[in-house]
């Protein structure tokens, strides 16, 4: 039973998350969920076409609907500054311009808002708008489309790709993935409030309150601090709350030509083209190493699909960059423009898609090798220094992953050849990938609030969209304080508390920490200052000497000179004690490379007869430097699992080129794992501190989890059966025809 | 015009979904849509409604097309539900009716007179959270909380069903209750220690 001991043994029992009761009681309040006095709904029409442009937008049927207040179009939308002409619609940078074209460039594309007083009213409305346009050629098929892109270099060739062409073996293939789209459960929503001519107020869901800040406030050419983004609770993100989309923009231009608050929630359906997706994918392999096994070099090409207004690089080569030694490599890339939205990032983005290609390639080769796959990745791991940039490693111990990995699952087990182990109709087959991800941080601030009797309230911008953010603040702050957890408040998610960069790309926890780290100096500092008024030891007192409890402060010295908060805050007259501060990278990064990686197994049966693939287990094993909140950072890497498992097997955007549209745009066309498709994932980490990217030592967590899931699997599948399976996901079909 | 309080509320929703098709339709029928679409009466109607929920009764007007997820979401400020779809097709708005769990987003709120409705607000003891609830915290039962009202009722209901032989079985009876974030493990877990209580 791997998972329970393994993580049982982890769990510190109080380590629970900070707003865990919120959550459970229905209490913590997501963006669409606030209060607000003389509130109205919004709801968008999209286009009906995939290309060309509006004649005529018919709304005098809706404009009978009684509770309509108002419907925006392109031809009567409110004034926004920042988009007030072309050039100024060029350099916001938006994306889709919403509301300022008459162009459509794919289907769903809002052409107008409906704003009445009830959501019904609103909806039935919008369902009462038609429109007239002239049609233009779409295309939405990225198989047939990325023919016509050619491919250029993505970064620099090292060494000679031509020596490829003497390898003992090679392997050549092509890989593609289909478009996935990360719908967190909570739909993307926007509550818009002009409190005055330039004061607006937000309730809304993004990964970044400071980024929706500076957006908006650009946009309406008002000062930055006239806007107020609240996000305290966010319903997932995955990567579709990073950017700022046009639907929030709509809600606020919605609120302005009402001159009332206005709740925007997008629908289901609408989330598939509104809020990005992962796009499409086709990449090219050649791999080829010597009869020892030693990688000779790489050939890697990628194309990813990206909408006709906007491109988007996923950066899938990025990857290959990173993981292991190749002497001689080359990469090259290109996007496909289609009628459909922007893509963006997803978790794990680019590497995600260029790790499946390359992690399959190398398990190809270990048969044709008649090697051991684990020997082969150990044999060629980039251990020393970044393979690409040449610095030496801060810490990598991906080696240590796969090790630890292997032993959880019981790799020895494993039949070297394929088809070996039959049960019935179901084949078993073992099979293993990596990952890494280049590990970031930014610069953060964080506050803090003393009271009189101890308690104290550690505050960030950032938002915690579900990684657990508060609760690693709170150890973070208990560590460095020495105050009992339960004294120690969070709060996190509005614009008005200390600025923190958004969260995605693993650099959350990666960046506030340190800034939790140094607002914790501050305060002890602060104190210290005031404790010198009443006991001259505490001049000059540097904070690794300051201690402070859940009563008072006192110094690292054999007779402590403890002096109680109580009598700090009479003595001072002190009211709230405040202090805020603000941390981020520096001279390490140029001495140092960052990475954070992982090595996933699993176990799977497929059916012969029916092509079903069952995940029997799952193993994940993570250096995500040192864990702050074990608890957090295992379900992290768990729930990243089920995300990979639903990459593998069955996630999968489809369209139709006919008719220029998306097909199967909700859960029931669009499958993501439910609870019986994923095994209890087994999770482990190497917990082994990393000293120099940050004070407290960890690196993020988000992405690696599901890098090296998908090739995993597919791997598992060929040990099972001998089909080597390029395409994701693997639906059954597959498996029958592979 | 008489004719025109003879469609039905379900001929309306059909034909406004048959609207956005109609650039396939053969001419006649088109006119035949476009002809009917000015039947559609733009008015609504609202109900008095007496509903109970979390043992508390509420005499209420509402629209005859609310669902119950929107009565409590946008009318009576209970937003413990949550809206994932809209469509029951992923159990973030799981209530329990009498008991039973059902999914709020296909409830009409007119259904609801003589039934008694409990939602998560309704489940804990005043400040004593009902097992589930401290379970599901113990466990990390949860990421990013979205999905959690839904999981925690749906999970009391589990429990009750009795299908909680099994981690399998476990797995089975939640399947309809979508979690994004992925945190399955404490979800099963979380009724495995309930289960077991
Ligand atoms: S909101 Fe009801 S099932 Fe999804
Ligand atoms: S906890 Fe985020 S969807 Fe379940």
């Amino acid at each position: 039973m791997g998972f329970f001991d393994e993580t049982f043994d982890l769990m510190a029992p109080n380590d629970r998350r900070v707003e865990g009761v919120a959550k459970v009681t229905g209490a913590g309040k997501y963006a669409a969920e606030y209060k607000v006095d003389g509130l109205c709904h919004a709801v968008l029409v999209g286009s009906t076409i995939a290309a060309g442009t509006i004649k005529n937008i018919n709304v005098d049927n809706a404009k009978q609907v009684s509770g309509i207040l108002d419907i925006v179009t392109h031809l009567n939308k409110p004034l926004v500054p920042g988009l007030a002409d072309e050039a100024k619609i060029k350099e916001a940078r938006l994306g889709l311009a919403i509301f300022h074209t008459d162009k459509i460039f794919f289907k769903g594309q809002p052409i107008a808002m409906v704003i009445a007083e009830t959501l019904e009213d609103a909806t039935y409305a919008a369902s009462l708008i038609t429109a007239e346009y002239e049609k233009t050629d779409a295309h939405v098929d990225f198989d047939a489309a990325l023919k016509k892109v050619p491919l250029t270099p993505a970064g620099k060739e090292r060494g000679n790709i031509e020596t490829l062409n003497k390898a003992t073996q090679t392997v050549e293939a092509e890989y593609n993935i289909k478009a996935e789209v990360h719908n967190p459960m909570e739909m993307h929503a926007t509550i818009a409030e002009w409190k005055a001519d330039d004061k607006l107020k937000l309730f809304d869901k993004n990964q970044g309150v400071n980024s929706v800040q500076r957006t908006f406030a650009k946009l309406f050419n008002i000062p930055t601090d006239n806007i107020e983004v609240i996000s305290e609770f966010v319903g997932g993100g995955f990567g579709s709350g990073l950017r700022v989309w046009p639907h929030a923009l709509a809600c606020i231009m919605a609120a302005k030509q009402v001159k009332r608050p206005v709740k925007l929630m997008l629908t289901r359906p609408q989330m598939f083209y509104s809020v990005g997706y992962r796009p499409a994918a086709w990449q090219k392999i050649k791999l080829g190493a010597n009869s020892d096994g030693k990688f000779v070099g790489i050939h890697h090409q990628a194309k990813n699909g990206t909408s006709v207004y906007e491109n988007f690089n996923e950066g899938i080569t990025r990857v290959t960059r990173l993981i292991y030694h190749f002497d001689n490599l080359k990469t090259e890339a290109a996007t496909v423009p289609l009628n459909l939205s922007t893509p963006t990032w997803m978790r794990g983005p680019g590497d995600c898609t260029g790790d499946f290609a390359i992690e399959s390639a190398i398990d190809e080769l270990s048969y044709k090798l008649n090697m051991d796959p684990v020997a082969l990745r150990m044999k060629n791991l980039a251990l020393d220094k970044h393979p690409d940039n040449g610095m030496p490693w801060s810490t990598n111990y991906i080696n240590e992953c796969i090790e630890k990995g292997a032993q959880m699952i019981g790799w020895k087990d494993r039949k070297p050849a394929h088809s070996q182990t039959i049960d019935g109709d179901w084949s078993i087959g073992y099979g293993m990938a990596v990952g890494a991800w280049n590990a970031g941080r930014g610069n953060a601030s964080a506050g803090i609030q003393m009271q009189k009797d101890g308690a104290i309230i550690v505050q960030t911008a950032m938002t915690d969209i579900g990684t657990g953010t508060g609760v690693s603040m709170q150890n973070i702050a208990h560590e460095q304080t020495g105050i009992s957890k339960s004294k120690i408040n969070i709060e996190l998610g509005n614009s008005n508390l200390p600025p923190a960069p958004s969260q995605g790309g693993s650099n959350g926890l990666s960046s506030i920490g340190g800034a939790v780290v140094a607002a914790v100096s501050a305060l002890k500092l602060k104190l210290a200052g005031y404790a010198a008024g009443q006991n001259e030891a505490y001049q000059n007192a540097a904070p690794a000497d300051i201690l402070l409890s859940d009563s008072g402060i006192s110094l690292k010295t054999p007779n402590e000179q403890f002096i109680s908060y109580a009598a700090l805050w009479e003595k001072n007259n002190l009211d709230v004690l405040e202090v805020e501060a603000s941390s981020g990278p520096g001279a390490e990064r140029q001495k140092y490379a960052f990475c954070s990686s992982a090595a996933h197994f699993c176990k799977l049966r497929v059916n012969r007869k029916t092509g079903k693939v069952k995940l029997e287990r799952m193993v994940t094993v993570a250096d995500g430097g040192k864990i702050i909140s074990e608890k957090a950072a295992a379900n992290q890497m768990s729930g990243a699992a089920v995300g990979g498992i639903g990459m593998a097997l069955m996630e999968e955007q489809q369209t139709d080129e006919r008719l220029g549209t998306l097909v199967g745009n909700d859960f029931a066309g669009y499958h993501f794992p439910v609870n019986s498709d994923a095994p209890i994932i087994e999770v482990a980490f190497v917990n082994k501190p990393d000293p120099n990217i940050n004070p407290q030592g960890s690196k993020g967590l988000g992405e690696v989890g599901i890098i090296g899931t998908a090739a995993a699997i597919a791997n598992a599948i060929y040990n099972a059966t001998g089909k080597r399976l390029r395409d994701l996901p693997i639906t059954p079909d597959k498996v029958l025809l592979g | 015009m008489k004719q025109e309080y003879n469609f039905s509320r379900r001929f309306f929703l059909k034909t406004s979904s048959a609207l956005g098709a109609l650039a396939f339709i053969p001419k006649g029928v088109k006119a035949f849509y476009e002809e009917v679409k000015n039947f559609i009466v733009p008015a609504k109607e609202q109900i008095p409604l007496k509903v109970s929920i979390n043992k508390k009764s509420y005499a209420i007007k509402a629209d005859t097309r609310t669902t119950l997820l929107d009565l409590l979401r946008e009318d009576l400020n209970l937003t413990g539900a949550k809206k994932g779809c809209d469509h029951g097709q992923c159990g973030a708005c799981t209530v329990h009716v009498d008991g039973q769990r059902v999914l709020s987003c296909l409830t009409l709120a007119a259904t609801l007179p003589g039934k008694e409705v409990t939602t998560i607000e309704g489940l804990a003891n005043g400040d004593q959270l009902h097992p589930m609830q401290e379970a599901f915290i113990a466990c990390d039962g949860f990421q990013c909380g979205y999905c959690t009202p839904g999981q925690i009722m749906s999970a009391v209901a589990c429990v009750k069903e009795g299908h909680t032989k099994s981690i399998a079985e476990i797995k089975e009876f939640m399947s309809g209750n979508l979690c994004r974030c992925g945190a399955y493990n404490g979800i099963v877990e979380s009724i495995q220690k309930v289960a077991a209580q």
